[in-house]
């Protein structure tokens, strides 16, 4: 039965593969154009001339965008690390301690998640402007981190649920109490787990545009989404300062991507049981 | 070494009961199996004991100490696991040491010990791997080295057996009877399996929805069920079941031509009985055998199947349809007309409203 080749199969995923990375590839090819390709009628889909000038240009006349890219990195990273530490240990306790009313937590703290992060912006702003956490990494990331937790704990509580709880049992009679157990047990099984959300929740931070734009209003402490928007002249609209920016943006992510994605597929509970 | 007691131990969940509270006492040194289907309440009682459950209501002694409370590591315990849950990221040594570890028991004792026990279940070679990289039975091993190394009072076998493969199950069982034989240690062993019960127990405990249907022997719950559910539950293949109802002095199997002559003094005034008769407990004989016995019936076989050693026939008896087992060489074909013989003290009776045996006198 599985011998026939799936055509539409193929097909369907071509397709979807050619619409979803359509923007990314014309992106990419943009910014290898010079201003006269980008507006070219009709559409030129091959720079010609290609040419590497936007990213020299970049470098020389908008320094501050490795600024950016640096703010969104540690943004991203401590709002990684806040989440991943409160997430697994709230996704622990919630999954596997028996706690009353479990349920109707982690329903709680979706309930919480499904505000529209502008909503919380007004109330957000005038506290951090009287605590004096505007424009500093601090105030954005607890605030990344406050916004990216219910999902962290969601994606985490139902990781632990598909590790065997014998082996936490086993860990039990062995002499272990709870909190090594998480240490020395369910951590390192739950490695994948851990990188993935992180991943996703790095990648979130990395693109929120809202909070970021409203909490870091000095030039210096943009994150690289809400520079490289900024960029646009009062008379021009920049492409090829954009498309390159973005490109240049894009990169740290795929290369964390690459790196850990291996961590993702491969589990780790592999022999426990079964 | 310790003796296990429970004093009305029960557990339930709000309002659903669990386990209905019963008492049992585990002898120092005995090999005791908690016997029935899946969501009887075998695992639950196990894990009381354990410690990974509560208890709700009785007490638990072990060694004579009240334990209800105490945590599971100093209950002098260790439990070896359905699917065997060995720390996977850690070396087969590293799995079996933990206990001892955690103990801050000194390094060279930990070695020595965990080597021994490595020794004799045959894991030496083993002892750096991680459990990714070992069989299905050395992971199994590994599990119940664990546990020994710990030197336990009592050890908890949950269906230890249930995912090895059929010929792996014969072979650990019999491991597991040897070395119950030489350690001597009270076990507690948890199976739906009849044939694992009935060949490692000293005891069985069978559990019918959460309740304790008999307590006794493996040689007891065959011969002397106490309740039908116990008479269908052991034995394989299971008991025939017949209702019947009073005529005179005998018994007129419901719905049918096949009248019983009476069997001994029952502790019953009911004019309802359900009988049972095992498959093995059936005599076939030759079509014209046994003429004048009263116990003899004449009978259509309506399949027979080779097992192999033995032979399964479905017969209609007078339509009563019966299963009978017999020996695998010369057996009566399908259409053949046999004569029966039943052996009325192995004929069972058991009330049909509350299910339990019906007690009789010893036969005339």
């Amino acid at each position: 039965m599985q011998k026939r080749p799936r055509y539409g199969l193929y097909a369907i995923v071509s397709l979807s593969v050619l619409i979803s990375f359509f923007p990314i590839v014309w992106l990419i090819l943009t910014s290898f154009k010079n201003t006269a390709g980008i507006y070219a009628w009709p559409p030129q889909y091959w720079p010609d001339p290609f040419t590497l000038d936007n990213y020299i240009s970049i470098f020389t006349n908008s320094p501050e965008l490795l600024r950016y890219i640096l703010n969104s990195f540690i943004v991203g990273a401590g709002c990684t690390a806040i989440t991943l530490m409160l997430g697994g240990l709230a996704a622990y306790a919630l999954s596997r301690l028996r706690l009353r009313f479990a349920g109707m937590l982690m329903v709680g703290i979706l309930a919480v998640s499904m505000f529209p992060p502008v909503s919380l912006l007004p109330s957000l702003f005038q506290n951090f402007l009287n605590l004096g956490l505007l424009n500093t990494y601090t105030g954005l990331i607890l605030a990344h981190a406050g916004l990216f937790l219910p999902f962290s704990v969601w994606m985490l509580a139902s990781y632990f649920a598909t590790l065997p709880v014998e082996i936490e049992e086993a860990a039990r009679m062995d002499g272990m109490g709870f909190v090594r157990i998480f240490l020395t047990i369910v951590l390192p099984l739950s490695w994948p787990g851990f990188v993935a959300t992180g991943l996703i929740v790095f990648i979130f931070s990395w693109n929120e545009f809202p909070l970021s734009l409203v909490l870091m209003t000095q030039n210096a402490m943009r994150t690289a989404p809400v520079g490289i928007s900024l960029y646009p002249g009062e008379y021009a609209f920049p492409w090829e300062t954009i498309s390159t920016a973005t490109v240049l943006a894009i990169i740290p992510v795929l290369i964390i991507t690459a790196i850990f994605q291996k961590q993702i597929v491969g589990g780790l509970t592999a022999g426990a049981g079964k | 070494m310790a003796s296990v007691t429970l004093k009305q131990i029960g557990k339930s969940y709000g309002v659903v009961t669990a386990v209905e509270q019963f008492d049992l006492d585990i002898a120092d040194g005995e090999f005791l199996v908690l016997l029935g289907p899946s969501g009887c309440g075998k695992s639950t009682t196990l894990r009381m004991i354990a410690g990974l459950e509560s208890i709700t209501t009785g007490d638990l002694m072990i060694g004579g100490t009240r334990v209800n409370d105490t945590d599971p590591k100093n209950r002098g315990v260790a439990m070896v696991f359905q699917n065997y849950a060995l720390y996977p990221h850690k070396s087969v040594f590293d799995n079996m040491a933990m206990a001892l570890k955690l103990q801050k028991m000194p390094k060279a004792e930990i070695a020595r010990r965990v080597n021994d026990v490595a020794d004799m279940l045959g894991l030496t070679a083993y002892l750096e791997r991680k459990p990714a990289a070992l069989s299905g039975g050395q992971r199994q091993r590994v599990a119940i080295g664990r546990a020994i190394v710990r030197t336990p009072e009592v050890f908890l076998f949950d269906e230890p057996l249930s995912n090895l493969d059929a010929q792996l199950r014969v072979k650990m069982r019999m491991e597991l009877q040897e070395l119950h034989e030489r350690l001597g240690v009270t076990s507690i062993y948890v199976t739906h399996d009849q044939v694992e019960a009935m060949t490692l127990a000293d005891r069985i405990v069978i559990l019918d929805r959460g309740r304790v249907a008999q307590i006794g022997t493996p040689r007891e719950v065959y011969e002397q069920p106490a309740t039908r559910f116990v008479a269908s539950f052991i034995g394989s293949p299971a008991m025939n079941f017949m209702p019947a109802e009073r005529a005179g002095d005998g018994w007129q199997v419901t719905g049918t031509d096949l009248v019983l002559p009476g069997f001994g003094q029952l502790a019953t005034e009911a004019d309802a009985l359900t009988l049972g008769l095992r498959p093995e407990h059936i005599e076939v004989l030759p079509a014209d055998a046994a003429v004048n016995d009263p116990w003899a019936f004449d009978a259509t076989v309506k399949l027979a199947e080779l097992l192999g050693a033995d032979a399964l026939l479905n017969l209609s008896v007078k339509g009563q349809p019966l299963l009978a087992r017999v020996g695998g060489t010369d057996f009566p074909q399908a259409g053949e007309t046999v004569r029966i013989r039943v052996d009325p003290a192995r004929l069972h009776a058991f009330d049909p409203e509350t299910e339990l045996t019906v007690a009789r006198a010893a036969q005339h």
